[in-house]
């Protein structure tokens, strides 16, 4: 298996995740779940249908979001890369308002989907900062969760949006 | 996990295709929201993956004397949300906007959609309605081709070995003219897809296209069903819209799949061209008003 891996073709790397360079040596078929999850460690971003559906490896690369699990580590290159870890404060971990939005709503049960989720609605308040409860569903629709059936969530994001605006 | 491949960022359109002359089993990636979906299943394996992003004249919407020229490696998402395309073009921005969901739409580009030929293409039944031509490119010069020459069966195209697509053309709306798209999905892809292309002047349509997408291999045209459109005065297109979509019924091609029996998609198309054919009445009606 050394000698396998030492054949297959390599590429050095500069990804920024969460603020923090990392110069990493991968392999170009790895994907950017593979490489946060695995040398990273950074395992809060989960991997499900693994088919770009359900939206739980959701993560952002510069800003937009991406199904990390279908997206290759090589193309994160020198971009800024923010998972579910980079969203609390780091110094402080004080949460985002968003996220403790959903704890006062109980917008999880398993939790297994809150990481896509949280990012999602994320890059969707940062676009749309006052969104109506129809942008919320419409901007959530790509991220599946089995547990809640959704309307904590969306009274979540909803929720998180009146109070950033008031704070 | 993928299989190992080597991934190359050519500088030009000429280096790609000379890339793909020179490295044996080698693939064109973009956003990689079909091949590297299919890779992972092991459903394809290529040694070489040639990387079209950093390809910036391959990049962005253009306005021409006849229309828009979108370059190939344009995203779903920089389609949707262009100005230039929402003021010119509104039809192809509500379809780009229910393209997957939002993470591929930013990801996957408008040319990797048609290339790849995955037969549930939202963009490939728009774009065949609107009678879209597209730009292909090898290292010794371009040509143009029809969309309906492009898409040859599920997953096959025209492009020659060494060639990739560079742009899609979309003629400009004429007075009177408006595209209508329609869609039934119950996953990420359609199930059926309709799009017309119609051309009302006084109160009668003057022009028209049918296309029928996602049900078969290939987004078909239905010549026959468009010439029931056709000289038919908007008050009488309801009806006659029920005879497009009996030919629709009675004579596309359709496959059995997830989302269906052959027989069901087909009446889906149906309906979807009744809809989009209602759809069209109200535009042109408001237009006139």
């Amino acid at each position: 298996m050394q000698q396998a891996s030492q054949t297959r073709p390599q590429l050095d790397v500069r990804l920024i995740v969460n603020g923090r360079p990392h110069e990493l040596r991968i392999e170009p078929r790895q994907t950017l779940a593979e490489v946060l999850r695995g040398p990273l460690g950074l395992t809060g971003t989960k991997v499900s249908c693994d088919s770009q559906v359900c939206g739980t490896c959701t993560v952002l690369v510069d800003g937009l979001t991406v199904s990390s699990c279908t997206y290759l580590a090589a193309d994160a290159h020198d971009r800024e890369v923010t998972t579910v870890e980079g969203l609390a404060n780091p110094d402080t971990g004080e949460l985002t308002v968003l996220q403790q939005s959903f704890i006062d709503h109980a917008a999880f049960q398993c939790g297994f989907c809150t990481p896509g989720f949280l990012i999602t609605a994320t890059a969707l308040l940062e676009e749309t900062p006052r969104p109506t409860r129809e942008q919320v569903i419409e901007g959530l629709e790509g991220n599946i969760c089995r547990c809640t059936g959704y309307q904590q969530i969306i009274d979540a994001v909803m929720t998180a949006a009146e109070r950033s605006a008031s704070s | 996990m993928i299989h190992p491949f080597e991934l190359h960022r050519p500088g030009s359109v000429a280096e790609a295709s000379g890339m793909l002359r020179e490295l044996p089993d080698a693939a064109l990636l973009c956003g990689g929201t079909e091949l590297l979906q299919v890779m992972k299943m092991g459903l394809a394996r290529f040694e070489h993956l040639i990387d079209l992003k950093r390809l910036d004249e391959l990049r962005g919407i253009r306005r021409t004397d006849d229309g828009l020229t979108i370059g190939a490696i344009t995203t779903h998402r920089e389609l949707e949300r262009s100005p230039l395309i929402g003021e010119s073009y509104p039809a192809f921005v509500e379809m780009e906007r229910e393209v997957a969901n939002i993470r591929v739409r930013n990801m996957g580009s408008i040319g990797g959609n048609l290339c790849f030929a995955e037969p549930h293409s939202d963009p490939a039944t728009f774009l065949l309605a609107a009678n879209a031509t597209l730009e292909l490119a090898t290292a010794d010069g371009r040509r143009e081709m029809g969309i309906g020459e492009f898409m040859l069966e599920a997953l096959t195209t025209a492009l020659e070995a060494d060639e990739l697509m560079t742009a899609i053309r979309l003629p400009a709306l004429r007075p009177g003219e408006q595209v209508v798209y329609r869609k039934l999905a119950f996953v990420e892809r359609p199930a059926a897809s309709v799009g017309c292309k119609v051309r009302v002047e006084d109160g009668v349509v003057r022009e028209a296209r049918v296309a029928v997408g996602s049900i078969g291999d290939v987004p078909v045209l239905l010549d026959a069903a468009a010439n029931e459109l056709v000289d038919c005065s908007l008050s009488d297109l309801e009806a006659a819209g029920e005879r497009a979509a009996q030919i629709i019924r009675d004579e596309c091609d359709a496959s059995d799949d997830i989302n269906g029996s052959a027989e069901y998609k087909r009446h889906l198309a149906g309906t979807l061209l009744r809809r989009a054919l209602r759809q069209v009445a109200e535009g042109a009606t408001h237009a006139a008003s």
